[in-house]
């Protein structure tokens, strides 16, 4: 307990300190100033924030379409059958995050080997440029990110009383209506872990579009990082830039608690 | 009674889906490996076959420094964060002590903010203490972000904990030291070794705390794969990240123990 308040707690106390002191090249001054908060009440960094909340957005949308129907078929399937069809969920997310997104810049780049399929396919004759495009980073994002949406996914689908569907069905209800009045409210809570899972870390991503990104449109993390690490350096504006975002996060929590608590007691009453 | 069959059209669209994830999810690592016997020196289509860049390899020493140093990161920090993890759980069994909400709440925090906010807040920490970045800031970075999850491992094998076992124990007359080792411990295990495992595995696959927090000449291998690749000498990350994944494979393949308790720690 100790350990995580003196090295969670007390360094965002530092952070607060420091977004309300002034920059120099290598380090901060000990001078009182609201400059970055300006900045940042001045929109000039909305641009990052708007791009890391789409990118958070799209990216919790694709997981959830395509965890979906995975997370329901590893359900359904025979109980043997499913440990072995979760290791393999479980495998790519094991390995080395850096190595999976080094052997997508293999497959995406220029010269890569998507492009020399397809036109050795016939079926474009320059090559796409996908690298270092937007796209790439959504692409990215989904393929690190899905496992985090598919287990929780899977874990309420696995708590799912089937014999409910049967019966709609002896009941007359067709296969739509039946999934989307038993199954899908049914599997709420597991969306909701998901999104808990997916979206947030989404928002503070910097490794991916640091490394299949384009660098004319920087994602918070980046500049974040970029305040830190690159000289000159401006570490009140990455305290202040990494508060603003900590407050969205919490902002978003608070909403994702509301949304869910909302849900609950819908579900009592019926 | 007779088993409940989906509707034939969603079994259909599950199946083609599961089948399309499963070609995403491993389509680039397969390319890797295929393309860690690719002559070339650039990301480029096939040049031929090599098993030159495996001989690169082992004879990079900064390859072997970063690889030591990640094993030994993350060791530590399992071993520290597993230890920190029991005492935590165990002290938040006994549920009438004030602020046991608030110590909960701390813990499950730092589990939802971005990752990179940690490494911002330590990097200042490690600022304004001037304290010289290096293994020291590292192992204490990757301690703090392992405890949250250890201690909720450990406590949800402590939730389902069968108390009548030890007041048996008691009613038989033995002491406390004495059922916890013997008792306790035990039945905590799978726990602990679930733990230590989800600690180690993140330890060694963080890239962005780490990357905050070390200083100049103490690199991880995500670190050192991150810092080559930006400089596009490529060869031997090929190479690398196959004996990585393979590395992962075999610890798949072989304990299935091992399996089942991070399925269940999941």
């Amino acid at each position: 307990m100790l350990w995580l308040t003196a090295f969670f707690l007390v360094p965002y106390l530092i952070v607060v300190i420091y977004s309300f002191l002034s920059p120099d090249i290598y380090d901060v001054r000990f001078e009182v100033s609201l400059d970055a908060y300006r900045q940042i009440f001045a929109g000039n960094y909305l641009r990052p924030f708007l791009l890391s909340f789409k990118l958070a957005i799209y990216t919790t949308l694709i997981c959830i379409l395509l965890g979906f129907p995975v997370a329901y078929y590893i359900a359904r399937a025979k109980e043997k059958l499913r440990n072995t069809l979760l290791i393999f969920i479980i495998i790519p997310f094991w390995t080395n995050l850096i190595i999976r997104i080094f052997s997508w810049r293999i497959f995406l780049a220029y010269n890569g080997v998507l492009n020399d399929l397809l036109i050795s396919a016939g079926l474009i004759s320059t090559p796409l440029e996908i690298m270092r495009t937007d796209l790439a980073v959504i692409l990215v994002m989904v393929y690190v990110y899905l496992p985090y949406m598919i287990l929780p996914l899977y874990s309420t689908l696995e708590k799912l009383d089937f014999t409910l569907l049967n019966a709609a069905m002896d009941l007359g209800a067709n296969e739509v209506k039946a999934f989307f009045s038993i199954t899908l409210p049914l599997a709420v809570e597991g969306i909701f872990a998901g999104t808990l899972l997916v979206f947030i870390p989404s928002l503070g991503a910097y490794l991916i579009p640091q490394l299949v990104g384009n660098q004319r449109s920087l994602y918070v993390g980046q500049v974040i990082t970029y305040k830190i690490k690159n000289i000159p350096r401006n570490w009140p504006m990455a305290s202040a830039l990494s508060l603003t975002l900590l407050l969205l996060v919490a902002v978003m929590l608070l909403i994702m608690y509301y949304l869910f608590r909302k849900h609950k007691a819908r579900r009592l009453q019926s | 009674m007779k088993r409940f069959s989906a509707p034939r059209f969603f079994r259909g669209m599950n199946l083609t889906a599961f089948t399309m994830v499963m070609i995403f999810l491993y389509i680039p690592i397969l390319i890797l490996i295929i393309f860690s016997f690719n002559d070339a020196k650039i990301i480029t289509g096939w040049k031929g076959f090599t098993t030159k860049y495996y001989v690169q390899l082992f004879n990079n020493q900064n390859i072997k420094d970063a690889f030591w140093n990640t094993m030994l990161i993350a060791g530590l920090s399992t071993l520290i964060s597993t230890t920190l993890g029991i005492l935590t759980a165990l002290g938040l069994e006994y549920k009438k002590f004030s602020g046991r909400k608030i110590m909960q709440g701390l813990i499950y925090v730092p589990l939802v903010i971005p990752d990179i906010l940690m490494g911002v807040s330590l990097a200042l920490l490690f600022n304004f203490t001037r304290v010289t970045t290096g293994m020291f800031t590292v192992l204490i970075a990757h301690v703090t972000f392992c405890i949250s999850y250890t201690v909720i491992v450990i406590q949800s094998r402590l939730e389902g904990f069968d108390y009548s076992l030890v007041e048996a124990a008691q009613d038989l007359g033995a002491k406390p030291s004495y059922i916890f080792w013997k008792i306790k411990f035990p039945l905590m295990m799978p726990g602990i070794i679930a733990a230590g495992l989800l600690a180690f595995t993140l330890s060694i696959d963080d890239f962005i705390i780490t990357f905050f927090t070390s200083g100049r000449g103490f690199d991880t291998l995500p670190i050192y794969v991150e810092g080559t690749i930006r400089r596009g000498t490529i060869t031997t990350i090929n190479s690398l990240s196959t004996l990585m994944i393979a590395f992962t494979l075999f610890l798949v393949v072989i304990t299935k123990r091992v399996r089942k308790i991070m399925i269940s720690a999941l």
